[in-house]
């Protein structure tokens, strides 16, 4: 398989071209060595057919991606924000050091105590939540949480989020230079409450604005994550990356509400709700899709992973890495399942690196975008 | 014990009451880790009609045969996918989850109240305290007698007091019409049941001290003001426990799914910090207002 476009990082050096040792890491979070896929001692009663597989297996799979300033990602496997805490709630049951990187909870400058409840539902394959941006509150994040995560080799982002540009600044700059810290996504799906309370991520101008400032603020990989409930991405997206953006995530979640059942009255607390999982997956492939033909800055692709299908899918449609929400609630193991099923996959299609598999999907020339209409075609 | 996941073979399923099943999966690491008020976090086999796991009171745990006890009603999908498990079938559980009820060690008259499906939150806590010697009263109260948990399913030990919302067996009226009766017997209470319910015997506990003249008896040991809200010393001293329900996500602390409102003024995760609070430790009206 072969891409048909290719993803030019912000080095730009186009990612097909870059299997030559990658340069060192910065971070001291991230100073640890990437481990290897060890190769299987060799058996001497093996077939030909088995010494031909092994050999297969002895091709080292390189899945690492470079998202720029110095944040090599391990793998194209994260965790999203949300859907695992800190990265230490699940203890035992998850190996956090195998994962691609972490998306920690959604952090604001102040401590806020969320929406009211019920906040969770489940919906037809997929779940809503408006859990409202609970969380401690930015200093309190970094005191209970930056001493363990510094002792992890893998990366964790810091999701950020805020109602002005400033909470947006300030928080970041409290971020800066915290050892623990490889890098922030900017959850811009927030209220802007300077602006009549409009969400960044629905406007272009207000997104490349705060994307701009928090760029000026900081040195630190700076990912910025697309909403899904916008009429056209292409203008936004090329706003958040012509403000500096090291990576762009999508996609967050779609707007929606639940009834309660049997009592005519919204089930939520909040009335209002993010809708994720399997059901918005096929969202999230259009918008990646729409990004990736406007953008030259890697995208990471969120929404309804649950299996290496999806994974692949999201490759071909330009991401260069993927985050698991939703399913994690359920199967906690699938992120660490997934980097070897990926890896295994790279094998048996004969790819050294995952990043051969990105943008098969794309068109050579830009196509319409779902915003000139979806069924209809003038 | 730390929670694990693990497979847990169906061992036996059957309709207890209409609509309410009750089934014993054997899975020993989980069994022989559980304490009264924990649950588990049971995956469906249809992860992409159904995404999240459904939480399950440890209703019984059986050390000598590793098989653990879940009570459900058929509310929805999920629960009726459960009742179409047939023995033998495998399930992914996560757990033990949460934290238990703590009994004081000086309590030797137990008062459980159950509402409903509530009785799967306080069963276990019958075994436990039988087992460590001490009497057990179970308050129990459904709509009417159809739903009445069966006395032969609990341990003969205990005194058992139904009532029902129509009268149809024992008391007519609210499982909290009894309490009062039984205000100065109870060294401790422990309940589970509809939100209702919890409120209104939380208010009739908030009394009870100063009613029986017993305000300093929990301060002697520890230094009055001490346990810092949350921890097991300060459930342990409280007179009403309740084992809280809510929507809930991740069941290990990661989505901030479960919350409900402390006096504190900080939502408190039912998964993590619950799902057994001290009544006092919960606001339990206007919470979000």
């Amino acid at each position: 398989m072969k891409a048909k476009r290719r993803v030019i990082m912000s080095s730009g050096r186009p990612l097909g071209a870059s299997r030559t040792p990658r340069p060192p890491r910065r971070r001291p979070a991230l100073a640890t060595v990437v481990p290897k896929p060890k190769s299987e001692p060799r058996s001497s009663a093996a077939t030909s057919q088995a010494e031909a597989a092994d050999a297969a297996r002895d091709v080292e799979i390189d899945l690492s991606v470079d998202l720029g300033r110095g944040l090599v990602l391990p793998n194209p496997i994260l965790v999203a924000s949300g859907a695992f805490g800190y990265g230490v709630e699940y203890g035992d049951v998850v190996d956090v050091d195998r994962l691609g990187a972490i998306c920690c909870k959604g952090t604001t400058l102040k401590p806020r105590i969320g929406n009211p409840t019920p906040r969770v539902t489940e919906t037809p394959g997929g779940m809503l939540n408006s859990i409202g941006l609970q969380n401690p509150g930015v200093d309190a994040v970094i005191e209970k949480y930056a001493g363990t995560w510094a002792g992890w080799n893998v990366p964790v982002i810091v999701n950020v989020a805020g109602e002005s540009v400033s909470d947006y600044v300030e928080v970041t700059r409290r971020l800066e230079g915290v050892p623990g810290i490889a890098g922030i996504e900017l959850n811009i799906s927030c209220p802007n409450v300077g602006k009549g309370g409009l969400q960044f991520a629905i406007d272009a101008g207000a997104a490349g604005e705060v994307t701009a400032a928090v760029r000026r603020a900081t040195d630190l990989p700076l990912l910025v994550k697309l909403s899904p409930n916008v009429a056209d991405i292409r203008p936004i997206a090329r706003a958040i990356a012509e403000a500096g953006a090291d990576a762009l995530t999508a996609i967050n979640t779609l707007s929606g509400i639940a009834v309660a059942p049997g009592r005519g009255r919204p089930l939520l607390g909040n009335i209002y709700g993010g809708l994720s999982g399997p059901a918005v997956k096929p969202v999230a492939l259009r918008i990646v899709y729409e990004a990736a033909q406007a953008v030259k800055i890697p995208i990471i692709a969120i929404g309804g992973v649950t299996e290496l299908a999806d994974v692949l899918d999201f490759l071909s449609v330009g991401a260069v890495a993927v985050q698991v929400g939703t399913a994690i609630f359920a199967d906690p193991t699938l992120p660490v399942r997934l980097v070897d099923e990926l890896s295994a996959e790279c094998r048996r299609v004969g790819v050294t690196t995952h990043l051969d598999l990105v943008g098969s999907a794309l068109p050579n020339r830009a196509g319409a975008p779902s915003a000139k209409g979806v069924e209809y075609r003038p | 014990m730390t929670m694990r996941l693990a497979a847990a073979e169906l061992v036996e399923s059957r309709e207890i009451l209409p609509g309410q099943w009750l089934q014993a999966y054997h899975a020993p690491t989980i069994a022989s880790g559980s304490r009264a008020g924990q649950f588990v976090h049971v995956r469906t086999g249809d992860f992409s009609g159904m995404v999240l796991r459904r939480p399950f009171s440890v209703n019984t745990a059986d050390l000598a045969t590793g098989v653990i006890t879940i009570h459900f009603r058929v509310i929805g999908r999920g629960t009726e996918w459960f009742t179409r498990l047939r023995a033998g079938d495998e399930i992914d559980l996560l757990g033990p989850l949460g934290r238990p009820f703590e009994v004081d060690p000086r309590s030797r008259h137990l008062l459980l109240v159950a509402g409903g499906l509530g009785m799967a939150g306080v069963r276990m806590l019958a075994d436990e305290a039988i087992r460590d010697g001490r009497q057990v009263t179970l308050l129990f109260g459904a709509a009417s007698s159809r739903e009445v948990y069966p006395s032969s399913l609990l341990p003969d030990e205990i005194e058992y007091v139904v009532a029902t919302d129509d009268g149809s067996l024992g008391h007519h009226g609210f499982v909290t019409d009894l309490v009062p009766e039984y205000e100065a017997w109870a060294d401790q209470a422990f309940a589970c049941g509809p939100s209702a319910m919890l409120a209104a015997l939380a208010r009739q506990a908030e009394g009870r001290r100063g009613r029986l003249g017993v305000a300093s008896l929990g301060r002697k040991r520890g230094g009055g003001r001490g346990d810092p809200a949350g921890s097991p010393a300060a459930r342990r001293k409280a007179f009403l426990q309740v084992s809280m329900e809510q929507n809930m996500g991740c069941a290990v602390g990661a989505c901030l799914g479960c919350v409900v409102m402390s006096t504190s003024g900080v939502p408190q995760r039912v998964c993590r910090e619950g799902p057994v609070f001290a009544a006092e430790e919960l606001v339990w009206e206007g919470a979000w207002s």
